[in-house]
Formats: C-alpha cells, sequence, structure tokens
C-alpha cells in the first residue's frame, strides 16, 4: 500500500476538466517527479491531492485514509504539507513567525524542531527575524519549505521549487530536497525543467494534457530518448 | 486672529474625535485585509454596542448597582460594567451576524459580501430605531465642566481625557496581541494570504472569530465612548461615522491597521480644524475630500503596501 | 365605484413612482449589472438630478426664500438633459481617483460623494434654499392638461361622481404616460447598447477585467462611459422625480431611498438584465407599497412601522443573496461567461 494514490482523477475549474483520469502513487520515503510541458495540469494535480480543488471523480487516499472530499486544513494534520509555487510565504511575517505558523495546531513546544529547520537551512537562523517579504526568491523557497516541514510530514508536495531560481540557488534547493529525503520524508516535485529533479527521483511520471502519458524510474526516464526531446528541452 | 487662537482647542477635539474615529478604523482595517472585503456596517455595529451599552446600563441603575462617579469622571461602576458587557455582547452579536450571513456568502466573493453588510448595516440601524425610536438617548445629563490645561487657553473634560487614553492603551493592547500571540500572528498570516494559511494548516474560521471579535469589541467601544464625548446617541450615530472611518482607513493605507489608527487621527484632526474656517455641517466632506485627494497622489495610502 | 377609482387612482400614483425608480435600476444595471461597478451612492446622483432641473425650470428665488440664484423658468425637457449632464459630470469626478483601484474604492467614493451633496444641498442655502427645499417646481404641460380638464369639468356639470374623480387627476395619469415613455425609450438605448460591442466588452469587464485589459482594451476608459452613462439615467430619474413630486428637499434623498432599495431592485430582477431592472423596480415597490398597508394594522407608531419595513427590505436583500442570487431574471448566457 503506498502512501498516498491517486486513482482515475478527473478534476478542473468550474466546468473546465484539466485532469482526466490521472493516476499516481507515492510510497513512503519516495521523490517522485511529475514532469510535462506547460498547462499539462500539474499544479491542478497538486491542487487536487491538496483538497484545494475537489476531484470530479477518483479516489485519493494518504496513509489509509481516503481524502477526496478533505479540505486542505484537514489534509495537513494527516501528516502531508504542501508548498506552492508562488506566494508560498507570508511576507510580513518574519521567518521565525513563518515556521511558528507552519506549527499553528502544535499545541506542544516546537522550539527544537525551528532549531532543526535552522539546521536544515542555515541562512535561516541567521535571518530569524527579518521580513521574508524583503528577502530573496531562494530564500523564501527555503522559509516555504521549512514552514511545511514544521509538522513533521510523511509526505511534501513540492510545486516547481526551483522555478524562477537561478542556476546555482536551483541546486542548493535540489540539495536541500535531497537532505530532507533523507530524514524519512517522502516528496512528490512537480517540474517543468525536470534533469536536475529526476535525477534524484526515485520514479516519475510524464503528465501531458492531463494524462497519464509515461510511468518510470527517474534513470529511465532520463536515459528515454522521446522523453528527453518532447519534454526535457533535447 | 480670533479662528487662530481657537486651533490648539480645536486639535484637541481632534485628537478625542481620531482617537474614536480609529478605534472604528482598526476593525475595518482587519474586516478588509482578513475576511477582504469593506464591511459598510461597521458603523452600526459602534452604534449596536452604544445602545446594548444603554440598555444595560439602564437595568443596572435599575437595579440599584451604584454609579458614584470615580474621581472627575461623570460615570461609576455601574457604567463601566454595562461598558464592558456591551463590548462582549456586542462581539457575540456580531459573530453571529457571520455565522448566519457573512460565512455563507464568503464563497460568493468580496462585492456580494459587501453587499450584505450594506443589508445588514441598514437591518440593524432600524432594528434600534424600532426599539429606541431615532431620538437622542443619554447615558447620562449632569453636564461636566471642563478642567484648563493652563496652555494655549486649551480646556478638556476628564471624560475626554478618559476617551484619550482608552483609545492609546486599546491601541496598544491590540499591537501586542497582533504582535506576540499566535493568534494574532496568525491574523497576519491570513491577512497577507488566506490560501496559504488554510493550507498551512491554520484554522481559517477561529481566526476570523477573533477577527470579529477585536473589530466588534473596538466597534463597541468607539459607539460608547462617541456617546460619552457627545453627550447622546442616536442609531445613526455609527453611520454618521463611517464616512470618516473609511476616509481615515484608506488614507491610512486600506488593509493595514496601523494606517487605520493614523489615518483616523488625521482625519479627526482635518475635520475638526476645518470649522475653524467652514462650516461645521461639513465635517465628512472634509473627511470625503482627504480621502479622494490621497487616492489621486497616492492610492495605497500613508502606510500602505503595494495590492 | 367611487372605491374603485380611488384604488385606480392611487395605481396611478404608484405607477409612477414605481416608474422612477425603475429608471434609477436601469441606470445601476449598466454599471453595476454589466460592468460590475459597485455604486451606493445612488441617492447622490438621483438628487443632483432633481435640483438641477430644478434651478434651471424652476421659478426665480422669491422674496421669503433663502435662495438667490438660479430658477431659469426654462422647458422641462432642457430640465432633463441638464440633469443628466450634471450628473455625468460628477460621476465623471468620482470615477477618475477609483476606477483604476478596487472595486471598494468606488463603493466608498459614490458613497462620499451622495453624503458630500447632500451636505451642500442643506448648507448652501443661496443655491438650494437649504432644508427647506425646492417648492411649486413646475411640472410640463400642468397649465394646458389643468385647465383643459377644469374647462370640460366645468362643461359638463352632471357626470357621475366616480367619472369626475378619475378626469380630475387626468395630469397623473399624462405624468405616467411620460415616466414610462421615457422608461421605454431608456430601455430601447440600453437593449441596444448592451448587444452593442460596446457591450460586449463592459460584460467582459464584469467577468475578468484582467483578461479583458490584456486583450488591450482600455478597460478604465470602458468602466468610466458605464459609470458616466448611468449616473446621467440616474439624474434623469432626479428629474423626473422633481417634476412630478413639485417640492424636493435633503431628507427626499436619504441614503435608504436613493440607494439601497434601488439595489434590491435591481438585484432582485436580475442585474445584467434590463427586464430585470424594470420587473424589480416594479416590484420591491409594490412590495415597499404593500407594507406600508400591513404596518398600519399592527400595533406600532409609525416610526417603528417605517423601521419594520426597512427591516423586511434588508431581510429580502439577504435572502436574495443567500439562495437566489441571479434574482428573478437571470442574465441572458454570454460567450465571456467561462472563466
Amino acid at each position: 500500500m503506498s502512501l498516498l494514490t491517486v486513482e482515475k482523477v478527473t478534476s478542473g475549474y468550474g466546468d473546465m476538466e484539466v485532469l482526466h483520469e490521472v493516476s499516481i502513487a507515492v510510497d513512503s520515503q519516495e521523490i517522485v517527479t511529475i514532469i510535462g510541458p506547460n498547462g499539462a495540469g500539474k499544479s491542478t494535480l497538486m491542487k487536487t491531492i491538496f483538497g484545494l480543488l475537489k476531484p470530479k471523480s477518483g479516489r485519493i487516499s494518504f496513509s489509509d485514509h481516503e481524502i477526496s472530499a478533505l479540505s486542505a486544513d484537514r489534509i495537513v494534520r494527516l501528516g502531508m504539507a504542501y508548498v506552492p509555487q508562488v506566494e508560498n510565504v507570508f511576507p510580513s511575517l518574519t521567518v521565525r513567525e513563518n515556521l511558528e505558523m507552519g506549527a499553528f495546531i502544535r499545541s506542544d513546544d516546537f522550539s527544537g524542531r525551528i532549531r532543526e529547520m535552522y539546521d536544515l537551512f542555515p541562512i535561516l537562523g541567521r535571518r530569524g527575524r527579518q521580513q521574508v517579504g524583503k528577502m530573496s526568491g531562494g530564500e523564501r523557497q527555503m522559509v516555504a519549505m521549512a514552514r511545511a516541514l514544521m509538522l513533521n510530514p510523511q509526505l511534501i508536495l513540492l510545486d516547481e521549487p526551483s522555478a524562477a531560481l537561478a542556476p546555482n540557488l536551483a541546486e542548493v534547493i535540489f540539495e536541500r530536497i535531497e537532505a530532507i529525503n533523507d530524514t524519512g520524508v517522502a516528496i512528490l516535485i512537480v517540474e517543468q525543467n525536470a534533469r536536475q529533479s529526476l535525477s534524484l527521483s526515485d520514479r516519475g511520471y510524464v503528465l501531458a494534457s492531463g494524462r497519464n502519458r509515461f510511468t518510470d524510474t527517474g534513470e529511465n526516464l532520463l536515459a528515454n530518448e522521446e522523453i528527453g526531446q518532447l519534454y526535457l528541452g533535447g | 486672529m480670533t479662528t487662530l487662537a481657537h486651533i490648539p482647542q480645536l486639535l484637541v477635539y481632534g485628537i478625542i474625535s481620531g482617537s474614536i474615529i480609529s478605534l472604528g478604523g482598526i476593525g475595518v482595517s482587519l474586516t478588509y485585509s482578513i475576511l477582504g472585503f469593506s464591511n459598510f456596517a461597521h458603523g452600526d455595529f459602534m452604534a449596536l454596542g452604544a445602545y446594548i451599552a444603554l440598555g444595560l446600563f439602564t437595568l443596572f441603575t435599575g437595579l440599584g448597582i451604584t454609579n458614584a462617579p470615580f474621581g472627575p469622571l461623570s460615570f461609576g461602576f455601574g457604567f463601566v460594567l454595562a461598558f464592558i458587557l456591551a463590548i462582549a455582547l456586542t462581539a457575540i452579536a456580531v459573530i453571529l451576524i457571520d455565522r448566519l450571513l457573512f460565512r455563507r456568502l464568503r464563497r460568493s466573493g468580496p462585492v456580494i459580501l459587501m453587499m450584505s453588510s450594506i443589508g445588514v448595516a441598514l437591518g440593524l440601524r432600524n432594528i434600534l430605531q424600532f426599539f429606541w425610536s431615532p431620538q437622542p438617548h443619554y447615558y447620562s445629563q449632569a453636564i461636566q465642566p471642563a478642567v484648563s490645561l493652563g496652555v494655549l487657553n486649551i480646556r478638556i473634560k476628564p471624560d475626554e481625557l478618559f476617551i484619550i487614553a482608552l483609545a492609546v492603551v486599546l491601541v496598544i493592547v491590540v499591537h501586542a496581541f497582533m504582535r506576540y500571540t499566535k493568534m494574532g500572528k496568525a491574523m497576519r498570516a491570513m491577512a497577507d494570504n488566506a490560501t496559504l494559511a488554510q493550507v498551512t494548516g491554520i484554522n481559517t474560521d477561529r481566526v476570523i472569530i477573533w477577527t470579529w471579535v477585536i473589530g466588534a469589541g473596538l466597534a463597541a467601544t468607539a459607539g460608547i465612548l462617541a456617546g460619552i464625548e457627545n453627550k447622546f446617541i442616536t442609531p445613526e450615530l455609527g453611520w454618521q461615522m463611517l464616512l470618516s472611518i473609511f476616509a481615515g482607513v484608506v488614507l491610512g493605507g486600506i488593509g493595514n491597521p496601523y494606517g487605520a489608527i493614523l489615518g483616523g487621527m488625521v482625519i479627526g484632526i482635518s475635520e475638526e480644524v476645518s470649522t475653524a474656517f467652514i462650516s461645521t455641517g461639513y465635517k465628512p466632506a472634509v473627511a470625503f475630500v482627504i480621502m479622494i485627494i490621497m487616492l489621486l497622489v497616492k492610492p495605497t495610502g500613508l502606510l500602505g503596501r503595494k495590492d | 365605484m367611487e372605491h374603485l377609482v380611488g384604488i385606480l387612482n392611487y395605481i396611478v400614483f404608484f405607477a409612477i413612482t414605481a416608474g422612477t425608480y425603475s429608471i434609477l435600476s436601469l441606470g445601476l444595471n449598466i454599471q453595476w449589472g454589466n460592468t460590475g461597478l459597485f455604486n451606493i451612492g445612488i441617492a447622490g446622483f438621483y438628487a443632483l438630478g432633481a435640483y438641477t432641473s430644478a434651478l434651471l425650470c424652476g421659478l426665480p428665488p422669491s422674496a421669503w426664500e433663502g435662495r438667490t440664484f438660479g430658477g431659469f423658468q426654462l422647458p422641462f425637457i432642457v430640465g432633463l438633459l441638464g440633469a443628466a449632464i450634471v450628473s455625468g459630470v460628477v460621476a465623471m469626478l468620482v470615477g477618475a481617483p477609483t476606477l483604476r483601484l478596487r472595486t471598494d474604492y468606488l463603493a466608498i467614493a459614490t458613497i462620499g460623494i451622495a453624503e458630500t451633496i447632500r451636505l451642500i444641498l442643506t448648507n448652501e442655502s443661496w443655491l438650494t434654499n437649504g432644508v427647506w427645499g425646492f417648492q411649486q417646481i413646475p411640472s410640463p404641460l400642468y397649465k394646458t392638461i389643468h385647465a383643459a380638464t377644469s374647462a370640460y369639468l366645468k362643461g359638463h356639470p352632471n357626470l357621475p361622481v366616480w367619472l369626475h374623480d378619475l378626469i380630475s387627476k387626468s395630469y397623473d395619469w399624462f405624468y405616467l404616460v411620460l415616466v414610462l415613455v421615457v422608461l421605454f425609450i431608456l430601455y430601447l438605448i440600453m437593449e441596444r447598447l448592451v448587444r452593442s460591442p460596446w457591450g460586449r466588452v463592459i460584460r467582459a469587464i464584469r467577468e475578468d477585467e484582467d483578461a479583458t485589459s490584456m486583450l488591450g482594451k482600455n478597460t478604465f476608459s470602458f468602466k468610466m462611459q458605464a459609470l458616466v452613462l448611468g449616473a446621467m439615467i440616474m439624474g434623469i430619474g432626479g428629474s423626473m422625480y422633481a417634476h412630478y413630486a413639485r417640492f424636493i428637499s435633503p431628507v427626499s434623498f436619504k441614503p435608504l431611498y436613493g440607494t439601497f432599495i434601488v439595489w434590491v431592485m435591481l438585484i432582485l430582477g436580475g442585474s445584467g438584465n434590463n427586464k430585470g431592472a424594470i420587473l424589480g423596480g416594479f416590484t420591491v415597490w409594490g412590495i415597499w407599497a404593500g407594507t406600508d398597508f400591513l404596518t398600519k394594522y399592527l400595533p406600532f407608531t409609525s416610526t417603528q412601522s417605517a423601521s419594520l419595513r426597512v427591516i423586511l427590505i434588508a431581510v429580502l436583500l439577504e435572502v436574495i443573496l443567500l439562495w437566489r442570487q441571479q434574482g428573478l431574471l437571470p442574465p441572458k448566457k454570454h460567450l465571456f461567461s467561462q472563466k
């Protein structure tokens, strides 16, 4: 039984269907990447998994719970976290306050977890009292990831974590993603420019026009010539 | 020359009325930033608070609860008790209105909420009018002498000093709440990004309830203070201040509670000082003109951030 | 029979008022129903139209009046056009600083302008006669029709009482026709407009302003046109009111009557549908008038009854918002409804 199972999910906005019977699965402690061209429905899939969009049909289950009908705030409590692609931090709050918000539902002392996050992202530790709105794109991405990790989730969804980042910064982010995975957290990444992401993934899915196209291990997808040409920019 | 000599005194009046406008403005600002709509019923929440206090105070007087004045102030224990309970009851009433109407309309978007708030405004005002008539009611008929401050011929009543002091204390308390408590931080987080707040696991419904508690509590306070300052209350009390409150909120930067405080103070002072030069009847128009000028010069307001 | 005539005369009076409100509702429909502009200062534009028309067509100030200006005794049609122009110009002044911003700003600014207009009407006695208001505003063709009616009644002294009563109200019948003609002409113009390419653009703005501006449309200018046009229609409504009521004062234009009830009319009738705007005008005015009869039988004072009626209208608004936002006649489906 996988940690996350998405079975034949159809979803979209209003009357418009973006996903057509998409199925994916993520096992515990795995890194899985979903790649696909712009408009393939990757972000829609993320939002549907996380309860921000209601699936029109299909089933989503997470660690033995059916979550298709749950709202985002309930899903968080089950041990899943989500980092949206944009607007993923609270800009008027400080770094530390952003992390505190990540732990909103915890009533215990979570200062230890904050220290762990500062160890994982040392730059945040040095800027705990800075307003996040005044930080760079890469730093904001770190704040967003640390915020999502505050509840010790089993699975974290990352929507294009390296988008709009300079290549060297993207490298840092992916290296941190691996570090997070090493602590036992499963990771589901959506990426457009996905070579880097696939190379550290256990498995990958190719999504196009809202449908499943290919599924294979990360390595095999990278090695596949057709996919390379069609989806990885040659 | 006589007009100019009056200005220090008008400044003091401006600070008093600015204190009341600011307290009203904080609530408007919080509702705008956290719930995402302009609440046109806020003035009527103020009137509701003022009338609940009146009702309780009348009841307490009937029960023989003492209202022996505290020192130089015009009121005592009975009134203060009514004051505090009115704040709580207003907050409860507003939360009920939210559950009954606003919560169900949240999915329909800000404009529908704004429209609903206009219905609430007229409904509330006429409920007050139904029970208490449109005629003025008095907390106290006693005349309180103003005392001289000994500088620039400024005179002020002890009650007015109380109004300013209470406003300052409440602003500090709200500031501390927003800055240091978990719920206050969650309110700021939700004002930043409501969807992200939900995704993060913040209990947004509880944040909304707290927003109404603070907004409605301060509204009731402002309404009662307006009653103390004017010496009487009418069901239109809040509506008559609403334009000044909105002008203050826009002036300071809509959605920023600190802006609402600053803006409310500027509007209050401008309105009072303007009476040295133009007819008193134009006070609300002064607020309106200042607001329009701000919108032309810098729509984000004095302390506003980009939208 | 006399009783029936009494009812008939009341219905005429009712229809004149309902027709005038329907004009306002049509004006709001172009602003809100089609373009999505949140104008809650209808009372202001309505008052502006009424006062402009009174200033242009009314009598010169008399010795005991506070005003010292105006009263040019111009023809009714000049008053009507003047009312439209003045309301339109003021709408432009309100729109300029606010139409580029979120719709809340327009809402706040329109409430502000309505209040400011009311203050000016109350305080500038030289222009408006202050709280005493304008009196004896001439009604169009009143002398002609009145003279003809009197002559006819004099020539036929033996008419039954009911017929006499009916004929003596001939001016009201005339005014009803006038209101309905103005309403119908405005309706035809609005229908043509919303079906034109211009109408498609303003509806697209309502659906999704950002997308529309990305299509290369200057949304600010289109919104301004819709705001001004709607305000002009409201000004015409004010003029129609002034020439029938013949007396106007600042109290006639409190926010409730001029603004809130028009909103309920449009929302109940169906925002975005011109027929709905008119249907809503007559329906809500019917409810409003009907409750006047009802509350007379309740053991309350007249001010309490008045409050009760407003509470009822407020409840009606909330009920529509909760359960039937599209109103009685929903707008027709059109191309841009997909987001």
